[in-house]
């Protein structure tokens, strides 16, 4: 879940709240979903929450939201804008795999070192989140003054920047924290920054790569260039956005903006001069959806006044008109700025939370239905039940399995026709060495147990029912799963007739008839090793370990076994 | 007839004419008195001899009485002395005390006994003997010698006595034996004492030869060698007692695969494509081709909600979404794609509501290994379709099921996930720190993951780490000890097991 740091001085000042204690706003906070997790060195609060109100990610959304929740703001609010005076050209050879950008610019900026920390935190945020770490989105911002734009035609009075693909050597610049004239595939390599992002445009035939006048200055999504580096004496600032997803830029672009006109400054639009035509940004426009009374009524379980609900509305930022018909629905209006409407059930939960969701009288639903276990649980309990009954001690052991483990340590061979012979389920890329497939059989994790258990009291008697997996390309998930019953006794006279006769009693608590016709598997002594075969169906193998596999997992004494298909019993 | 040794000899020792007390009984047969106390009232319940009760006064001495026995009483002392130092006429005080040799507070006993047994009267500091006194004939004196020497005293001087505390009287019952005719014929028939035996044999028991052995006694209080029988694993017990609940509360199990498409884990559930949580990173993707059978128009309702969302104004994610990434096979990472493809009517046929629905299987999840977290648990999940469901039902129905676990005053933090709305983390109080403990992650399903797969009523659903509540209730701190191949027999051995 996100995390952001707010400065409480801030909060106090943004909210114009500031008789509020620390702990007052933290437990403000607490109503709104944000969660107080500590402090930083410099004194902020640490706020974690649900990654959907991404317009709290900057200390101006939380005071945002505080002012609404207090009551100091009701409804929707849009920023005046300025008509555009820059334009960004698109142009033909940008990356096919980036085509998107968007912007604004901002005048007027007073950025202190609060706001520069603040702005910085925000962009970060956002990159995290919306951005899929810079892959759909990235945000590049520069100080306005050291932009000299192009003049884009006669007629044009503007400015304009041009967002274009190069080759990955085919120009130069320096980028921020750097004093070296790179290429943009100079930096990939040689910058920190660029090696930390160069997976995102690595595959790319062109980089993308924004110009002025002067050339080229930032390298989206990954550096800006020096040049145009944003400092607390910058009052004027561009604001750029590239990424993958037309809509997804655009908001990003909404929240900053807030942001920066939550602290004065003014906001002026821009084109984006695409091929197939112009649009202008940052877009405004506040989308509405529908929504009945009766919903809320129902969701929330409480009966409500129509005035109370378009009050509910205006204390969460949203505006509401009620169109009455043959029931009352509600035309809300959404600010710009959210990014997690994205059906008339999220406003719902706004006047939810307007409401207080912890008022609402808990109720047991008059719904009257039958339960039941499953069958398989049914009987995995059952046969579980009787083996503890036997004296066994119930295990409980990973699925996940290293494939030595599963095979060469028991002595098998994956793609073999002996039991846990299957082949492997693997894992695509495994984290651990010791979990790269789904076991195929239990007794390697019975063995295993018996391995690290060696100072513990014997005898040992253990058993587990447990899921075992192999591939199968004829099975729709590719995986034959199953559960098998498997039972180890470590004891200094444990013989093949202790298994069977364990075996034996179980099958008589199931009235299936067990058969043990000799046979060999290469984890078991040759002519102590018998198939476990059950109403006449092949379904497991009874016998005493092979020493080798017994040395193997320094053990001292002698050990039988038997595994069999759980299903069996049914 | 067989009896007991020490029967045997009690009823050798008794009489049919004499009673023996057990006092006498314990001295002809040489056992000790509590033997022959237990011996006779076992007789007795086999008719062999009664038994009389009587109730005795025992007369004790204080160590007043002793020393007034032996130096005589103090009243006496000092009328002795007056008479001596005035022969009968009236003396000063101090000196008669001085010849009394009397101290302390004998001298206030001594002048408080004076008056009032007659041996004169005091007068102006001054004591006046009567000379026709007799000390000899002295009551209280007399008893006192009398009960030195073992001698019986009359009531009303004991009543006397026990008031200047110089006696105490304690009552005993006093048990005295007679044989009866059983026991006389008993014993001109012959008793013979029978064996003590240390283990009872089936040839004991089928000889009839029981009845007459009498059993050695054990040390009852000595400990036991160790025992060690089988035991449900403590997670396995855990997760019985919820699904025990689950079942009492209407709710129904769930099955199903391990091994799934992310369509069932993931796109159903509309989690974007590009959600974190999909990424390679959390995700345990198996090396095996991509799932083939789904039906075809589940996977174009389920594209359009994630395109294009649910309903007339509903807005889909801005992210693409691809059919192969759907199709391939992962561990699941939630036991939620066993809700989805029950709720689509993949696994049991449509459902119509009302249902209740209930799973506690494993999960997979690439998480840091730590005390708390491990790569694969138990998820307890749980789910309610029924029309018109509000949030108020879905918070009576997790105040029920954690009740049930001792954990009362639940909240409900508002919270995100992306395939339910509203959303609620649920928070508890733990029986026993009074913490308040996150419980659990609950919510209505959205409509974007309803509509797809045809469920046009509502349903909450909830879930939890079955480990979490392991820990939280029973107090373990290291889920690794019992969880797994590095699991501690001992451990499980000692673990106790759940009420």
């Amino acid at each position: 879940m996100p995390v952001v740091d707010v400065q409480p001085d801030e909060l106090r000042r943004l909210t114009g709240h500031e008789e509020k204690s620390d702990e007052e706003f933290k437990d403000d906070l607490f109503a709104l979903g944000l969660e107080f997790e500590g402090v930083t060195e410099d004194g902020a609060f640490q706020l974690e929450f649900g990654p959907d109100r991404l317009d709290r990610l900057s200390v101006e959304g939380v005071a945002r939201s505080l002012r609404y929740q207090y009551g100091d703001a009701r409804g929707v609010t849009v920023p005046k804008t300025n008509d555009p005076d820059w334009t960004i050209v698109v142009d033909e050879s940008v990356p096919e795999e980036r085509p998107y950008v968007t912007g604004a610019v901002v005048r007027g900026v007073d950025l202190d070192e609060a706001a520069l920390d603040s702005l910085i935190q925000l962009q970060e945020k956002l990159h995290a989140t919306m951005g899929r770490k810079r892959a759909k989105g990235a945000i590049g911002i520069h100080d306005l003054t050291m932009l000299k734009g192009d003049v884009l035609s006669e007629q044009s009075t503007g400015n304009a920047i041009t967002y274009t693909g190069i080759e990955p050597d085919g120009d130069t610049f320096v980028a921020l924290d750097s004093n070296e004239e790179l290429t943009p595939a100079e930096v990939l390599e040689q910058h920190d920054t660029g090696r930390k992002y160069a997976d995102l445009v690595s595959e790319y035939e062109r980089y993308p790569a924004i110009y002025d006048e002067i050339g080229l200055f930032s390298f989206p999504p990954v550096i800006n260039g020096r040049r145009t580096e944003v400092t607390t004496d910058s009052r004027e600032l561009f604001v750029e956005l590239t990424g993958t997803d037309q809509w997804t830029i655009d908001r990003m672009c909404n929240i900053i903006c807030y942001a920066l006109a939550a602290r004065g400054a003014t906001i002026e639009e821009v084109e984006v001069e695409y091929e197939g035509g112009t649009v202008v940004r940052p877009d405004f426009e506040v989308e509405t959806k529908h929504v009945s009374h009766d919903r809320i009524e129902t969701v929330l379980g409480v009966d409500l006044e129509m005035d109370g609900v378009i009050d509910l509305f205006e204390r969460s930022g949203l505006d509401a008109d009620a169109e009455l018909g043959d029931e009352t629905v509600y035309e809300v209006s959404i600010p710009p700025y959210r990014v997690d409407v994205l059906h008339p059930l999220d406003l719902v939960d706004d006047v939810g939370r307007a409401y207080g969701f912890n008022e609402l009288e808990p109720r047991y639903p008059d719904v009257g239905t039958v339960g039941q276990r499953h069958e398989r649980s049914r009987l995995e309990d059952a046969a579980r039940t009787a083996l503890v009954g036997l004296g066994f001690e119930d295990l409980l052991n990973f699925h996940m399995i290293s494939e030595e483990e599963n095979y060469e340590r028991m002595d098998i061979e994956p793609g073999s026709d002996v039991l846990g012979g299957g082949e492997p389920t693997s894992i695509t890329e495994p984290y651990s060495e010791d979990y790269t497939m789904l076991r195929s059989w239990v007794l390697p994790s019975l063995t295993m147990v018996l391995e690290n258990n060696t100072h513990r009291a014997y005898p040992q008697d253990l058993a587990e029912i447990g899921h075992v997996a192999h591939r199968d390309d004829d099975e729709n998930t590719r995986v034959s799963e199953a559960r098998h019953v498997a039972a180890v006794l470590a004891r200094h006279d444990a013989t093949y007739e202790d298994a069977k006769a364990r075996l034996a009693t179980l099958c008589n608590d199931f009235g299936v008839e067990l058969e043990t016709p000799a046979t060999e598997h290469p984890s078991f002594i040759p002519g102590r090793t018998a198939s476990v075969v059950i109403d006449g169906e092949e379904v497991g193998i009874v016998g005493e370990l092979y020493p080798k596999v017994i040395v193997e997992h320094d053990l001292e004494l002698p050990v039988a076994a038997f595994e069999f298909d759980l299903a069996a019993l049914q | 007839m067989r009896l007991p040794e020490s029967q045997v000899a009690v009823l050798n020792a008794a009489s049919a004419t004499d009673e023996r007390t057990i006092a006498q009984l314990a001295e002809a047969t040489d056992l000790k008195p509590e033997t022959v106390t237990g011996a006779v009232f076992d007789l007795r319940d086999d008719g062999l001899v009664t038994v009389t009760e009587t109730v005795e006064e025992d007369v004790e001495l204080t160590d007043e009485g002793v020393e007034y026995a032996d130096d005589g009483l103090p009243e006496i002392r000092l009328y002795r002395a007056a008479m001596d130092v005035g022969g009968g006429d009236a003396v000063q005080m101090g000196q008669v005390i001085g010849a009394s040799s009397l101290g302390g507070p004998q001298v206030d006993i001594a002048l408080s006994n004076f008056a009032r047994k007659g041996y004169g009267h005091i007068d102006s500091g001054e004591l006046v003997p009567d000379a026709d006194a007799d000390p000899d004939a002295d009551g209280e004196a007399a008893a006192l010698s009398a009960l030195a020497a073992g001698e019986t005293v009359d009531t009303d001087v004991l009543d006397q006595l026990e008031s200047r505390k110089l006696v105490v009287r304690h009552e005993r019952t006093i048990r005295a034996v007679t044989l009866t005719d059983e026991g006389v014929t008993a014993l001109m028939e012959g008793v013979e004492t029978a064996e003590t035996v240390d283990r009872l044999t089936p040839e004991m028991l089928t000889s009839g030869e029981w009845e007459d052995v009498e059993f050695t006694e054990y040390n009852v209080e000595a400990d036991a060698p160790e025992v060690r029988g089988g035991k449900k694993h403590i997670l396995r017990q855990t997760a019985d007692r919820v699904k025990d609940v689950l079942v009492g509360m209407g709710f129904s199990e769930m099955e199903g695969p391990h091994a799934d498409a992310d369509f069932w884990i993931n796109d159903c559930l509309f989690m974007p494509q590009d959600h974190p949580a999909r990424t390679h990173w959390d995700r345990f993707a198996l090396d095996v081709p991509p799932m083939e059978d789904i039906p075809e128009d589940l996977i174009d309702r389920v594209r359009s909600s994630h395109l294009n969302g649910v309903g007339d104004d509903g807005d889909g994610y801005h992210s693409p979404w691809s059919e192969d990434f759907a199709r391939a096979v992962a561990l699941r990472g939630h036991t939620t794609s066993l809700s989805m493809r029950y709720l689509s009517g993949h696994e049991v046929g449509e459902l119509e509501p009302p249902q209740r629905y209930f799973s506690v299987e494993k999960v997979y999840r690439n998480d840091t290994l730590d005390p708390t977290h491990l790569l694969e648990f138990y998820q307890i999940e749980g789910w309610v379709m029924a029309e018109d469901l509000s949030v108020r039902d879905l918070m009576g129905t997790f105040e029920e099921f954690y009740s049930h676990f001792g954990i009362t005053d639940i909240q409900f933090k508002p919270h995100y996930n992306p395939y339910t709305e509203p959303s609620f983390e649920l928070f508890g109080r733990h029986p026993e720190t009074n913490e308040l403990i996150e419980i659990g992650n609950s919510g209505m399903f959205r409509e974007e993951v309803l509509r797809p797969l045809g469920v046009e009523c509502d349903v909450m659903a909830w879930g939890l780490a079955l480990e979490r509540l392991l820990m939280l209730m029973y107090g373990f701190d290291d889920i690794r000890d019992v969880h797994g191949t590095l699991c501690d027999l001992d451990l499980l051995r000692e673990t106790e097991v759940l009420r």
